[in-house]
Order: structure tokens, then C-alpha cells, then sequence
């Protein structure tokens, strides 16, 4: 990682693309559960999330780059620490959504609204990787805040 | 806006410019990938209500990247990175814009093939996305002088 001067911009640069990927994707079906875009049934929808996974796969192993590349910067920030922690938070999210909500909602078709569990399940998906993005960030300007 | 040590300044912005970049390639390339023929089950009339959210996306980095510009004009300007940067997300918009009326503009695009621009200017989208975030991360580390004075 510190022996080629390309590989820390380019993980960068996938990093965001990955990021992109995931919002796009997870994002998009938040807000569908929220009520935008009524019109798109859900199930094919949600055939959008690999992709997703895929953006979140390359951001772990990006991440991982990031970390072993020098890790007494990052187990120092506070920025970084709190991002771990709302992805872990969000991981949960996901795990509330296929286990308590998934099989209702894939069944909504064109204008049917979802039931309310479902919503806050979405809100909070937004809010936590909305949330990532900026802890992300702010990693840089939290060097040695722990 | 540069010198202020506060967290919501420069800092601050700069998470705006990321957040907004999120939601503008996120969207822009789940659609393109819909419309490269990935989830084809995904009707294409609805989407085109999600395209304010990118134009959303757009506008908050139209707007924090001036403020970072302002901030750091020298920095950016005799960077020939910059340009190529804007270069690219005018083509990317303008690549967007053309979709939207080509493929979303139809009343009924359902139902029927896709017209073949649409999937050029898909892939042509996702390209120029992938070398605007690449040059605007290289313009952290390519840029030949910070301040007018140097």
C-alpha cells in the first residue's frame, strides 16, 4: 500500500465509487419504502441491492487497504471509530429489514404504500449511511482525536 | 471559509460536496445500470421521479464546490486536473439530460425496446462518472500551487 504512490488515490477513488454504488442502490429503496416513486413496484427494485453489496464489498476491502496501510492513524480517530459504529448499526438495520419486514414489502406492487414498520426501518437506513458518508469524511480532520 | 477552524466550514462543506456526489452517481448509476438492462423488471416510466434527486445532488455540489473554489482558487485553477474534472461532470449532465428526455421523456417507454442511445448513453454515463470522481480525488494530489503568492 505505501510502496506505489497510485494505490492510496486509487483505492480513494473506488472507495467513492463504492459509496456511490450503495447509495444509489439502498438509497433508492429507502426512499421507494418512503413513499417517492410510488409508481415502481418493489420487488424488482430491490434486484438493484447486489449491487449495492458489490459498492460495500469494495469499500470493506478498500477500508482494509486504508487501515493496514497505517493503523495507528485510524485507531487514534474518533471520526473513524463512530463510523464503525454506525455501519455496524446499519448492518443491524438490514438484518431488522429481512427478518421483520422483507417478505411483506417485496409483495407491494405499483402505488401501494408501506406499512409503517418498513418506513422507520428506511428512515433509518438513510439517516445511518447518510451519516457514514459525512463520519467518512470527517476522518481527516480527526487525526489523533482518541 | 479557509481559515476558520471550525468544523462547519471547510470540513463541513466538504461533507456536503461528498454527500451530494452520493445521491448524484448513486442514482444516476442505478439507473444506468436499469437501463443497461440489469433489474429489468424495474418499470421505467416511475423513475423518472427520482431524477430531482439528482438534480438535487447536482446543485449542492455546484454550490459547495464554488465554495471550495473560493476557498482555494489558485489551488484549483493552475491545476489542469480541475478542468478536466468539470470537463467531464458537464459531460456526464449533459449525458444525463439527454437520457432523460430520450428514454424518460417518452409518455409510454414501457412495453417497447429500448431505443439504443439510451444503453450508449448508459455506459457512456457510468465511464464519465468513474473518471470525475478519479480526477476530482486527484486534485488532493496533483496540484502545483496552494496560494497566489507562492
Amino acid at each position: 500500500m505505501n510502496h506505489y504512490v497510485w494505490v492510496w488515490p486509487a483505492s480513494e477513488s473506488l472507495h467513492f465509487f463504492g459509496l456511490s454504488l450503495l447509495i444509489g442502490t439502498v438509497g433508492l429503496l429507502d426512499l421507494r419504502m418512503l413513499g417517492m416513486a410510488k409508481m415502481l413496484p418493489l420487488a424488482p427494485l430491490h434486484r438493484l441491492i447486489p449491487w449495492g453489496i458489490l459498492g460495500f464489498i469494495i469499500n470493506l476491502t478498500t477500508g482494509i487497504l486504508f487501515f493496514a496501510g497505517n493503523p495507528f492513524r485510524y485507531i487514534h480517530n474518533i471520526a473513524f471509530a463512530f463510523k464503525l459504529l454506525f455501519i455496524a448499526v446499519a448492518g443491524v438495520n438490514v438484518l431488522v429489514f429481512y427478518l421483520a419486514v422483507f417478505r411483506r414489502t417485496e409483495a407491494l406492487g405499483p402505488g401501494e404504500d408501506t406499512p409503517l414498520p418498513a418506513k422507520i426501518i428506511a428512515a433509518v437506513s438513510l439517516f445511518l449511511w447518510v451519516a457514514v458518508m459525512c463520519l467518512g469524511r470527517l476522518i481527516t480532520f480527526m487525526d489523533h482525536t482518541l | 471559509m479557509r481559515e476558520s477552524p471550525s468544523l462547519l466550514a471547510f470540513p463541513a462543506v466538504l461533507v456536503l460536496h461528498t454527500v451530494g456526489m452520493g445521491f448524484l452517481v448513486g442514482t444516476n448509476v442505478a439507473i444506468d445500470l436499469r437501463v443497461l438492462g440489469f433489474a429489468s423488471g424495474i418499470p421505467l416510466a416511475p423513475i423518472k421521479r427520482f431524477f430531482p434527486v439528482m438534480w438535487l445532488g447536482f446543485w449542492v455540489n455546484a454550490l459547495s464546490g464554488l465554495a471550495l473554489l473560493i476557498a482555494y482558487p489558485t489551488k484549483a485553477l493552475t491545476n489542469w486536473v480541475f478542468y478536466v474534472k468539470l470537463a467531464l461532470i458537464v459531460l456526464a449532465m449533459a449525458s444525463l439530460r439527454t437520457l432523460g428526455s430520450q428514454v424518460f421523456g417518452d409518455p409510454e417507454p414501457d412495453g417497447k425496446p429500448l431505443p439504443r442511445m439510451g444503453r450508449i448513453l448508459a455506459g457512456t454515463s457510468l465511464l464519465l462518472w468513474v473518471g470525475a470522481i478519479t480526477a476530482g480525488r486527484l486534485l488532493a494530489y496533483t496540484y502545483v500551487q496552494l496560494m497566489a503568492g507562492e
